[in-house]
């Protein structure tokens, strides 16, 4: 009896609220067409085809996510085309790509009918297209992040998981490689690169692994000290006329590496910068050679690290497989263990030898539209879970 | 809007130990209880940090915690640690008169906490640290005239679709655990304070894998129903249960009209009998979507009136359902730091 009444109440409640929901519906539910937007190109979605730069690998790796089930070790994709949650439906090499649900897919179908994804879109254009409702989801840097928000697009950041650092190039510097690397990782303003280019999103990086992936970062120091920076250097003789190169299409490598050319001269470091063809990123052997390419001759460069796990044992020795053509720190051994201590003292051996000078942490950050539901952050080294995505059709939009 | 906050949005303080050296008499008092591992990694930074200290040194003591620890526990273990120190003969001494400073910081990873030890002696410094697996986050309940429990029943890395009890609370009658997931229907028995499987019942048959499928159970009929498939018995004698597909591929879930609660269209609720004397409660979850934790309350049958503080849940709450005896409800959730799946039963009791 209790009851009934109960539930008249609740129908009472719902009359007076009126017929229209105040809020999107929270049951996932099938259908529609997920619009994203990219900046990569991507020229063939074959698992064999080499990509051209890694903004174009990053991009092909989610792709074939979408299309294939299973991951080799190497962090590739494998098997059967279509095995994954998607089939490819149209392909434009470099334009457009069209996915259409897999019916039979092992997990179940994703709850979205097909994906459209435009490639080549500038980051501009991604945010624009988001704002006007035209994009549902796109990726977007990081330093355009607060703007992108001030405009009303729904943001969705990661924990910051994408060092950017200063990486000296081979054994150039020969033996006073310690002192200049100790020097230049003093001097450099990390918070104002943080606060003014990063647009506060990112972290000082002063280690190799983040906070929240070690749990040690704090023991590496971010503060800029130009005092000791400029005894260091003082002490170094002859003192190097250096040269940081960034890439010529990456626009916040370009601001990051004039902002540390600045700090570098308030403490009477002699650094230039100069812009390096993009190409020059394609792999780590072409970023080793100082002179490749367009016979461009770099002591250091900026390099971008994305941490392929959180875990802080993976992501280091991916790390360091990854530095070691470019700065020749092959004597740094990989962590023994997992354990703390092991991934501290390791990352600590890299930190010592100058090498490398990490600059910011730079979180992964998307813009979605308003009827995407369910979206979740992917973690490091994880493939944006698109099957698990659906559209609220309660959206106008 | 952000859909995820920063992690470390956390607090951050630093105390002092010496207050509590100085009264190392005190040692014989009752220390927070901590899990043994805890104590054991504990145990192990005092002897990493005596292997680099001198027999009879005596040290100035700061800890940091960075870490999702609480206050208590920090002070807790700080407390522990100067004795485990002591027993190692390590000296708590003021900052003038130390020999070497030593810098204890609670910190976390992505792996659990992380026990860092700094020790400052001279131009010299050691760090040496220990790994601790971090506990899931307990649910946390304030004090309000009406007070929500939710009791963990089961858990399981797969997805939970219903569940329920019988016979509990019956004299001399033993209690079934019936479970209904994705691939099968399940049936435990109450044996030595934990559930012992009596029976599975496969539910696959070749079914197409569903995302976002849901099921139901009628304890009371003997039923359950997924999409494609409905098993039908005595659920107290779970040999007589049989299942069959069917052509119903639908949703077995009858939406329940949606409600509006503090202006939010709210459509998984349960509704609970009259409790603490009062009218009917209507038990809720929160706003966000599956991607979020969430919480439950209880609010007022007449005015949908908040009537409990809420009680936190680690990840959504993807199922909140009424149970037969019409006091409690049956919820389902998933953990988000951990992905498992979670089915809790949520009760109310009075305070008055």
């Amino acid at each position: 009896m209790k009851l009934r009444l109960c539930l008249c109440l609740v129908t009472i409640s719902v009359v007076l609220a009126g017929a229209a929901p105040l809020r999107p519906a929270r049951r996932p539910h099938y259908g529609g067409t997920l619009r994203i937007e990219i900046g990569a190109t991507v020229r063939s979605l074959d698992p064999t085809v080499e990509a051209a730069n890694p903004e174009e690998a990053d991009a092909k790796s989610e792709m074939d996510a979408l299309l294939y089930d299973q991951r080799s070790e190497d962090g590739t994709f494998a098997g059967i085309a279509g095995s994954g949650p998607f089939r490819v439906s149209s392909w434009e090499a470099g334009k457009r790509a069209t996915f259409a649900a897999n019916q039979d897919y092992r997990e179940g179908r994703p709850f979205v009918d097909s994906i459209e994804i435009q490639l080549g879109r500038p980051a501009h254009d991604r945010v624009v297209d988001l704002e006007l409702s035209k994009a549902d989801f796109a990726p977007i840097p990081a330093e355009q992040a607060r703007q992108a928000a001030d405009r009303g697009v729904r943001i969705s950041i990661s924990q910051p998981n994408e060092l950017l650092a200063l990486v000296f190039v081979g054994s150039r510097l020969g033996k006073e490689s310690t002192r200049i690397g100790e020097a230049i990782a003093r001097c450099i303003d990390r918070a104002a690169i943080v606060n003014f280019i990063l647009q506060k999103e990112g972290e000082p990086a002063g280690g190799l692994l983040p906070q929240w992936s070690s749990g040690t970062a704090f023991l590496f120091p971010t503060e800029m000290d130009a005092h000791t920076a400029k005894e260091i250097w003082s002490q170094i003789s002859p003192s190097p006329k250096l040269v940081l190169g960034y890439d010529l299409a990456d626009t916040l490598e370009q601001s990051v590496a004039e902002r540390i050319v600045v700090n570098a001269r308030e403490a009477g470091i002699s650094l230039v910068s100069r812009a390096m063809p993009a190409t020059g990123k394609a792999s780590s052997a072409q970023a080793a050679g100082p002179t490749r390419g367009n016979a461009i001759h770099v002591d250091a460069r900026l390099v971008r690290l994305r941490m392929p796990s959180p875990l802080p044992r993976l992501a280091l020795t991916a790390f360091i497989n990854r530095l070691e053509p470019i700065a020749g720190i092959a004597d740094s051994p990989v962590p023994e263990s997992g354990s703390p201590e092991d991934v501290y003292y390791c990352e600590r051996s890299i930190m010592n030898s100058g090498l490398v000078v990490p600059v910011v942490w730079m979180p992964q950050v998307y813009g979605l539209s308003a009827r995407v539901r369910d979206w979740k952050q992917p973690a490091a080294g994880e493939s944006w879970p698109l099957a698990d995505v659906w559209l609220d059709s309660a959206d106008p939009h | 809007m952000r859909l995820l906050p920063r992690l470390f949005l956390r607090r951050a303080f630093i105390f002092s130990l010496l207050l509590a050296l100085a009264a190392d008499s005190s040692k014989g008092q009752a220390v927070a209880q901590f899990p043994p591992d805890w104590t054991n990694a504990l145990g192990s930074l005092a002897d990493k940090i005596a292997a680099v200290t001198k027999r009879g040194e005596g040290l100035s003591l700061e800890a940091k915690n960075i870490s999702s620890l609480s206050a208590v526990d920090v002070d807790g273990l700080g407390q522990l640690l100067v004795t485990d120190l002591s027993r190692r003969n390590r000296r708590a001494v003021t900052e003038s008169s130390a020999d070497a400073a030593l810098q204890v910081t609670f910190s976390e990873s992505a792996e659990g906490y992380v026990w860092i030890a700094q020790i400052l002696g001279g131009d010299k410094e050691n760090v040496v640290m220990v790994s601790v697996a971090a506990p899931n986050q307990k649910a946390n309940t304030k004090e309000a005239p009406l007070t929500l429990h939710r009791k963990l029943i089961w858990k399981q890395d797969t997805k939970i679709l219903d569940f329920g009890i019988l016979g509990e609370g019956t004299a001399g009658g033993s209690s079934m655990l019936i479970l209904l997931d994705t691939d099968k229907l399940s049936f435990f028995s109450y044996e030595n304070k934990g559930w012992k499987l009596a029976r599975a019942v496969d539910l696959q048959h070749g079914r197409a894998a569903q995302r976002g499928m849901r099921g139901r159970l009628d304890l009371q009929a003997g039923k359950a129903e997924l999409p494609g498939v409905e098993c039908a018995g005595d659920f107290q004698h779970p040999e007589t249960v049989t299942c069959a597909n069917t052509a119903t591929l639908a949703d077995p879930e009858t939406p329940l009209q949606l409600v509006t609660i503090q202006g939010h269209s709210v459509e998984d609720y349960a509704v609970l009998a009259g409790t603490c004397g009062g009218d009917s409660l209507t038990l809720a979850g929160g706003t966000g979507d599956w991607t979020a934790a969430d919480f439950i309350q209880a609010y007022d049958g007449r005015n949908l009136s908040a009537a409990s503080q809420p009680i936190q849940v680690p990840g959504p709450v993807l199922e909140l359902r009424r149970n037969d005896d019409g006091k409690s409800a049956r919820v389902i959730s998933r953990d988000l730091k951990t992905g498992v799946y979670e089915a809790s039963i949520v009760s109310v009791s009075c305070d008055d």
